[in-house]
């Protein structure tokens, strides 16, 4: 009899796993796949991500074969802000969440699966947890209430426990089982392709968006980078039909310079890519279940904060877990405290800022003109930016009196801005399929 | 170009390799087997790793199976798998119900996306925005420009700006006592009328005051405790001239992230050295004036408050504030609008509650809110503060002044809210409140603040709050719903401004159907956001 039964071992399942078993608690964590293995993923740790990895005690492991970086450029339609995830914010945000600032770190990175998971499981089994690799999970057991209170395995082990935990990412096995329904669905999102590339030199992350595409560049570890692009999914067909040439035509129309950088570097690994992409909430506790990172909400990648995410859902979850068995409080008062956080209208907000620019639509008049003013304004690129990965809530930057006095006191017009040339008709164009368009010269 | 081509196929065209091959099992299930279980095992790590619900050692596996394992596999159980791995490379949309236009546009945008149109003709670039509000309005979610078909009591019936009637509880009219339907204040209106006609005919400063006026400031000020008061044509400019009448370029404001709009914006036309502080927090405005003052000693600063905070329903420690601001050589002003006169002892709202009486060094409000009228003043303790706010504060010296039935109502709204009556009408207006609150509350729904006439129902979602706002309408509760520019994006609420008027009953009834509408509307949107923050 276990106290938890994490089913996943990754981001979520082993630091759940692991902040469990910190705690004293007798914790079953279960994968189908053998460490280290690999996962699609944009593999992007923002600050309280690596902060997050730091209270696991990951982060020098990571950080010895991962590169880092402070400050990010996020490219609007030519329109640069360079920036970073202010300390102060980072702070304020894990008070409120966990009622606790400790390992807090500004850096950001870009590690592989195939790295992070394993290190991660290491830790879990460091911290207590027993653990199980190649483990499929073939039924959830439940008792005549309907009250999970154990798996049994493919290979025919039952095992039981006071709570099981859903760590299986999107296509989560422990949410199908449960028949948990998907709420707040958003089918509008993106398609992503991405490689890695060796010859370029390690550099801070940049991240383009042109009309409807973006381009993100991260250095990675083995000495590559990644690079990524994305677009709305209703382009991906076109795109698919020539992976290649059209990964490469993209950067182009995103960046010349971004694209030349990676024509002359070479290419290490097969494209990677995905359109599953559509955003949803599920419900998160029930009885003896619980459901934390991408099982119980999923984003598009556009903003890379699926891991992030997963280390705070491990934490939220673990500490509600915790008040419940070490008896502080009952299991219903728990739960309903974790969902109450996950579900905030912080989240809400931040949710919708996401699922928004998933669709990505072609960049406005009025944002390509709050970029403009924010230039020269770095505490508020730097709030803008972490709002934009879910550190500040999306109320406080665009909050009615933030909005007009950034507009009243901007250093910078749109004259000094090319995006602003002949605006009307380059956003047009912006509304048509370059792939498509490609693909019918070549059928000609 | 890349260099060395990486041979392995990129996951999407193994995927419909290995769904082609199967699709011809029907031919050669062998053939197809062998095909099916080489894409398998083809696939990345890392799509096997993502698709966890497709069996993939099945599929790798196939080829080792006997003919009639495998015929049986293609039978019974690929058609399942197939439909999973099918949609992972279709754009969700394509599976997507439909979604009206008019709707998606409607619920999607928020004001600010308006706000910096693009062109050179400043009346054709308004289009834009337009189409915007004929798609909320179309909706039925634009909670703008109703009209009132009768006077504004606790209950009323009103049309939106589609003509659509309504009849229900109300509380979209601001008038806290109840005043505007009070004889004694429609009767000064009416004596007003006969002795002066409507019309002030001129700004203060010229011949727009009368005795009355005079009187008007005797009484307010005894009611602030200030005895210099000024008054205003509206709120709305008593706040944007107390600011731009004292504070220059090189001076400093910090105000309060979410004080009113009139103070926002007499801040930022006085200024460009504005620092927003965080809500309430005192501790915040020392530190701001301590590192202003460590650099600049010679300029003013002024800090602006709200008192009772219009869509939060929460308040200041004024006292706290007073004495930082002194502390750091700094003017403090304090916006009484909402509060003055409906709480606090006396009808002193909540300078009263804190013993502030007298002791801010400027104070601003509205009449709007308690007094029935239109109108606004600033007061202070100094004649020579008066006189230079009345001189240049624009909107009070270009402006007409307020008319005499506007004067006389609001003078004699001020004498009553200090009677015994007063406190009565105060008594009733906090049982609604207590009713109201408490209905809500013990609903599950979040009402910020303290109980004051403003109880704000926190929303949060735009989309969610608009579609409330449509379902609201024909449920019987008249209830404005704020979103920006009143609010920060994704903090939208209802404002539910109680009147005296307002039966403990009718207060909790209100509170069953905005549940109740509230319910609905998620369930329409599919949601599972709660509504705390």
């Amino acid at each position: 009899m276990y106290n938890a039964i994490v089913i996943g071992a990754r981001c979520a399942g082993a630091a759940v796993g692991t902040h469990l078993a910190r705690q004293g608690l007798r914790v079953l964590v279960v994968d189908r796949s053998r460490f280290p293995s690999d996962v699609l993923s944009t593999h992007f740790i923002w600050p309280h991500g690596a902060s997050y990895l730091n209270r696991l005690g990951v982060l020098d492991q990571v950080r010895a074969v991962t590169p880092a970086h402070t400050r990010v450029t996020v490219v609007n339609n030519g329109i640069a802000l360079r920036g970073g995830i202010p300390e102060e914010l980072l702070r304020n945000q894990f008070r409120l969440l966990h009622d606790d600032d400790s390992g807090i770190t500004t850096e950001y990175f870009s590690v592989r699966r195939h790295v992070l998971d394993g290190m991660l499981v290491d830790n879990a089994v460091r911290a207590g947890v027993e653990f199980r690799e190649g483990y499929t999970v073939k039924e959830l057991l439940r008792d005549e209430d309907g009250t999970v209170v154990g798996i049994k395995g493919r290979d025919g082990t039952v095992e039981h426990a006071q709570v099981v935990i859903g760590a299986d990412g999107r296509n989560s096995f422990v949410a199908r089982a449960l028949g948990i329904a998907k709420s707040d669905e958003r089918p509008r999102c993106t398609y992503a392709y991405w490689s890695y590339f060796s010859g370029i030199p390690d550099c801070e992350a940049q991240i383009h968006r042109q009309g409807r595409l973006g381009m993100a560049m991260a250095s990675t570890n083995h000495g590559q980078t990644m690079v990524l692009t994305w677009g709305p999914s209703e382009w991906a067909a076109g795109f698919r039909a020539d992976v290649e040439g059209n990964f490469h035509r993209a950067l182009g129309l995103i960046s010349e310079e971004a694209a030349d950088t990676v024509a002359r570097a070479r290419r290490e690994e097969r494209f990677y890519g995905t359109l599953d992409q559509a955003a949803f909430l599920r419900r998160l506790h029930g009885p003896g279940w619980l459901l934390v990172g991408d099982a119980g909400s999923f984003k598009d990648q556009c903003t890379a904060l699926g891991i992030t995410h997963a280390l705070r859902d491990a934490e939220l979850a673990a500490e509600a877990v915790g008040r419940w068995l070490g008896g502080e409080t009952d299991r219903d008062t728990a739960m309903a405290g974790y969902a109450a956080k996950r579900r905030s209208q912080t989240a809400a907000a931040y949710y919708d800022y996401v699922c928004t620019l998933a669709e990505m639509k072609p960049l406005r008049h009025d944002e390509l003109q709050l970029f403009a003013i924010l230039r020269g304004n770095q505490a508020e690129i730097d709030r803008f930016i972490a709002t934009h990965v879910d550190v500040a809530p999306v109320s406080e930057f665009f909050d009615p009196s933030n909005v007009f006095l950034l507009n009243d006191t901007a250093k910078e017009s749109s004259r000094d801005h090319g995006a602003f040339a002949d605006f009307e008709a380059t956003y047009r164009e912006h509304q048509r399929n370059p792939f498509l368009r490609v693909g019918a010269e070549v059928a000609r | 170009m890349t260099g060395t081509p990486v041979r392995e196929r990129e996951d999407g065209e193994v995927v419909a390799s290995l769904i082609a091959a199967a699709d011809a099992a029907g031919t050669d299930p062998v053939t197809a087997a062998k095909a099916v279980a080489a894409a398998a095992r083809e696939v990345s790590d890392m799509l096997r790793n993502w698709a966890t619900h497709i069996p993939w050692e099945d599929l790798e596996e196939l080829d080792a199976r006997a003919e009639d394992e495998v015929v049986r596999f293609f039978g019974e159980d690929f058609p399942a798998i197939r439909a999973d791995l099918e949609p992972m490379w279709e754009p969700a949309t394509t599976s997507a119900p439909a979604i009206d236009p008019d709707e998606d546009y409607a619920l999607d945008k928020n004001a600010y996306d308006f706000f910096r149109p693009v062109g050179t003709n400043l009346l054709d670039r308004t289009e834009e925005f337009h189409g915007w509000v004929e798609a909320r309005r179309r909706t039925e979610t634009w909670q703008y420009s109703r009209l009132l078909e009768a006077a504004p009591g606790g209950v009323a019936t009103i049309t939106n700006d589609l003509s659509k009637p309504a009849r229900g509880i109300n509380f979209n009219s601001q008038d806290y006592l109840s005043f505007n339907a009070h004889p004694e204040v429609r009767e000064a209106a009416v004596r007003a009328m006969r002795d002066f006609g409507p019309h002030s005919a001129g700004s203060p400063m010229v011949l727009g005051n009368t005795r009355i006026s005079d009187e008007l400031e005797a009484a307010l000020g005894a009611l602030v405790g200030l005895e210099h008061v000024t008054l205003f044509s509206n709120g709305w400019s008593a706040g944007f001239g107390a600011v731009t009448g004292l504070v220059r370029q090189e001076d400093h404001v910090l105000i309060d992230r979410l004080a009113h709009s009139c103070l926002q914006t007499g801040a930022r036309a006085a200024t460009r050295n504005i620092t927003r502080y965080t809500h309430l927090d005192v501790e915040a405005v020392r530190g701001h004036l301590a590192r202003i003052r460590a650099t600049d000693t010679h300029n003013g600063i002024m800090v602006i408050t709200d008192g009772l905070f219009s869509v939060d329903a929460d308040w200041p420690d004024v006292a706290a504030l007073q004495e930082v601001c002194h502390a750091h050589d700094a003017t403090l002003l304090v916006d009484v609008a909402h509060d003055l006169g409906s709480m606090g002892p006396g009808g002193t709202g909540v300078l009263g509650m804190q013993d502030m009486l007298g002791k801010v060094d400027l104070v601003m409000g509205a009449f709007s809110k308690t007094f029935a009228s239109n109108g606004g003043f600033v007061a202070t303790k100094s004649p020579a503060v008066k006189q230079y706010v009345k001189m240049f504060a624009a909107s009070h010296f270009f402006s007409n002044a307020l008319s005499p039935m506007q004067t006389a109502v609001v003078l004699k709204a001020a004498q009553i809210i200090r009677t015994d009556e007063g406190d009565a009408l105060r008594g009733r207006l906090f049982s609604a409140i207590h009713a109201l609150r408490d209905e809500l509350t013990t609903r599950g729904l979040t009402c910020m603040g303290s109980p004051s006439p403003i109880v704000p129902v926190l929303i949060g979602n735009e989309k969610l709050a608009r579609t409330v706002n449509r379902l609201l309408f024909d449920r019987g509760v008249l209830a404005f719903m704020v979103e920006f520019p009143v609010t920060p994006t994704g903090a939208s609420r209802f404002r539910l401004q109680v009147q005296a008027a307002h039966e403990p009953e009718q207060a909790r009834e209100a509170a069953r159907i905005i549940d109740g509408a509230l319910r609905d509307a998620r369930e329409y949107l599919s949601s599972a956001f709660g509504n705390s923050f």
